[in-house]
């Protein structure tokens, strides 16, 4: 008769020896074994962002409907302020409807990256105390943010039903792909500024200052026909350009596209007729770059990512 | 002297962790802000100093077996652990392991204020690599070892002190692992608690588990270890048995 103890030397021995943390592996394999560690935490993740959500409003009476308030509010600025006050809404057709698909799309973009940022800093008992594959806790902030998006995703799409404006076409294909997009970029960047922040406390400070500047450096509260109007009749034309090498301004574009039917019509606005809005030449194909760069990006942040974190519980 | 139950003997035990000339250095910064570091530019080698938390540790811990380390304040003990455990990779060498590993590094770790005791049963039970199922199966077990009874459904906020770590231990304890890694914990609860921990790390020990300490009382490792590793500014100075392991632990005092 073996005892539990020989047992258990004798399944030991059949087992192969890992190597703890290994960061190596090159570009695509390192990338693919990182993906696969992941994939075997995924309960985990998915435990870890339900505690996100759970926690955030655990003890506040209106719970999540507090996570509505905010975009609704800034709506409601947006929407008087700048729509009526200084008159945006009068070349842009139902503008309740597109500055909300713009907040929506942001929201989701600025919530992962900013989060993200603060995911490891904020985990440092656990990544200080327990060996998991840290790309986790980047992740878990993603998730939280995926679940507000949907949340006004579910505001957004019931709005332009009620408003007899759901953009039932074929333009309703931009709208996964702009998740997608938003999200590769979201997610490479959430990972990188997340371990360099451990480094350098500096980076979440950088991120809200960058953050605001982003999010009127896309077409999220004026239309991209009012920047084609201003650009074109400068000296620099190519400042379009530059305009377009933001991926969340091609995010956000193909999104209005997909959600804001008002953009693709001729509507009349009081007394002027306002003709379908304009999109950036070649948006399909930017589209594709977009991404495509987006997914490479992804697999350098990962990397640099995995170089960092192997000093993540000494520098936190 | 507690008399030591009689251990299962195991023929030929297979080596479950190995290290090979680990070393781990850490460099302290004076400087933390980017306007210090841009400040100090060029100047860094005099903001930074760096000294051997390890050098070139090579051990081999076989199954079944109860290994202390030992050593003064800051002779890079916790360190070894943490980098067998993976929390912290070496700068050089390499850690290899084989079989589940659990560790109590810092009870309670995982736990989160604003949850009930239950929730974080959950959570921390996969952040110690227990599925969901494995969880709920032992959830009774665990709730009774850790004498918590209906309090497992108030948030963890307002547990004593004494409530969390024993919640935390029960969780621990349960993950089934081959190796487990000890730090200093297990002097938690009180008294009846206590017991209730050696006899549950003595039932591991029966059960031919691998087991880690980092202690600074002599006298829990005469104890428990068949096996003392004495560490002193990040270098093995001594391994071998328990008795002649804390003389050599006394002795690195001393120097």
């Amino acid at each position: 008769m073996t005892s539990i103890a020989q047992e258990r030397a004798d399944r030991l021995k059949s087992l192969p020896f890992q190597k703890s943390a290994v960061a190596g592996g090159g570009l695509i394999g390192g990338f693919w074994g990182s993906i696969k560690e992941i994939a075997a935490h995924r309960e985990l993740l998915d435990l870890l962002i339900r505690r996100e959500l759970k926690a955030r409003y655990k003890d506040s009476s209106l719970g999540f409907i507090w996570s509505l308030i905010r975009p609704l509010t800034m709506l409601l600025i947006y929407y008087v302020a700048i729509g009526q006050f200084l008159g945006a809404a009068r070349g842009i057709p139902d503008f309740a409807i597109f500055v909300f698909t713009g907040l929506t799309i942001w929201g989701l973009y600025s919530e992962i990256v900013s989060t993200g940022t603060m995911s490891i800093i904020g985990n440092a008992g656990l990544i200080k105390k327990v060996y998991l594959p840290r790309e986790i806790f980047p992740l878990a902030a993603t998730g939280s943010a995926i679940f507000n998006f949907v949340i006004q995703m579910v505001v957004l799409v019931g709005a332009t039903i009620l408003l007899g404006q759901f953009p039932l076409s074929w333009n309703l294909l931009y709208v996964p792909v702009a998740i997608v997009i938003v999200l590769v970029w979201g997610v490479a960047f959430a990972l990188l500024l997340s371990a360099l922040n451990v480094y350098l406390r500096d980076v979440q400070y950088l991120v809200e200052v960058a953050m605001l500047i982003l999010f009127w450096a896309s077409p999220i509260v004026y239309s991209w026909s009012l920047v084609v109007g201003a650009i074109t009749n400068s000296r620099a034309p190519w400042l379009i350009e530059v305009y377009l090498l933001n991926p969340v301004t091609v995010a956000v574009l193909a999104f209005q596209k997909g959600l804001w039917q008002a953009g693709s019509e001729t509507r009349t606005l009081g007394d002027a007729v306002v003709g379908p809005q304009p999109w950036p030449p070649d948006l399909d194909l930017r589209l594709l770059v977009t991404a495509v760069v987006g997914f490479v990006f992804l697999i350098i942040c990962q990397r640099v990512f995995q170089k960092l974190q192997g000093n993540f519980a000494q520098e936190i | 002297m507690t008399l030591l139950p009689q251990r299962p003997p195991i023929k030929d035990a297979p080596v479950v962790i190995r290290t090979k000339d680990v070393s781990k250095r850490f460099i302290i910064r004076k400087d933390k802000s980017l306007k210090e570091r841009i400040v100090n530019f060029g100047r860094s080698k005099q903001h930074k100093e760096d000294f051997w938390a390890l050098r070139d540790i090579g051990i081999e811990i076989t199954a079944g077996t109860s290994v202390g380390l030992v050593g003064a304040n800051g002779s890079g003990k916790s360190t070894l652990l943490k980098v067998i455990g993976g929390i912290i990779q070496p700068n050089d060498g390499f850690v290899e392991r084989r079989g589940r590993l659990a560790a109590l590094l810092e009870l309670g770790a995982g736990f989160h204020p604003d949850l009930t005791g239950r929730e974080n049963v959950f959570l921390n039970g996969s952040i110690l690599g227990l599925t969901q199922q494995q969880t709920a199966d032992y959830f009774d077990s665990i709730v009774a070892f850790s004498e918590i009874g209906d309090f497992i459904d108030t948030q963890v906020k307002f547990y004593s002190s004494g409530m969390y770590v024993r919640l935390a231990f029960a969780i621990a304890v349960h993950v089934d692992p081959d190796i487990l890694l000890v730090d200093e914990v297990l002097a938690v609860g009180d008294e009846p608690f206590q017991k209730k921990c050696m006899d549950k790390i003595r039932e591991f020990q029966q059960e031919g588990r691998t087991i880690v300490f980092v202690s600074h009382s002599a006298g829990q490792i005469a104890d428990l270890c068949d096996r003392v590793i004495v560490l002193s500014h990040g270098k093995i100075v001594f391994d071998g048995e328990t008795e002649a392991g804390i003389d050599a632990l006394r002795e690195s005092f001393g120097s």
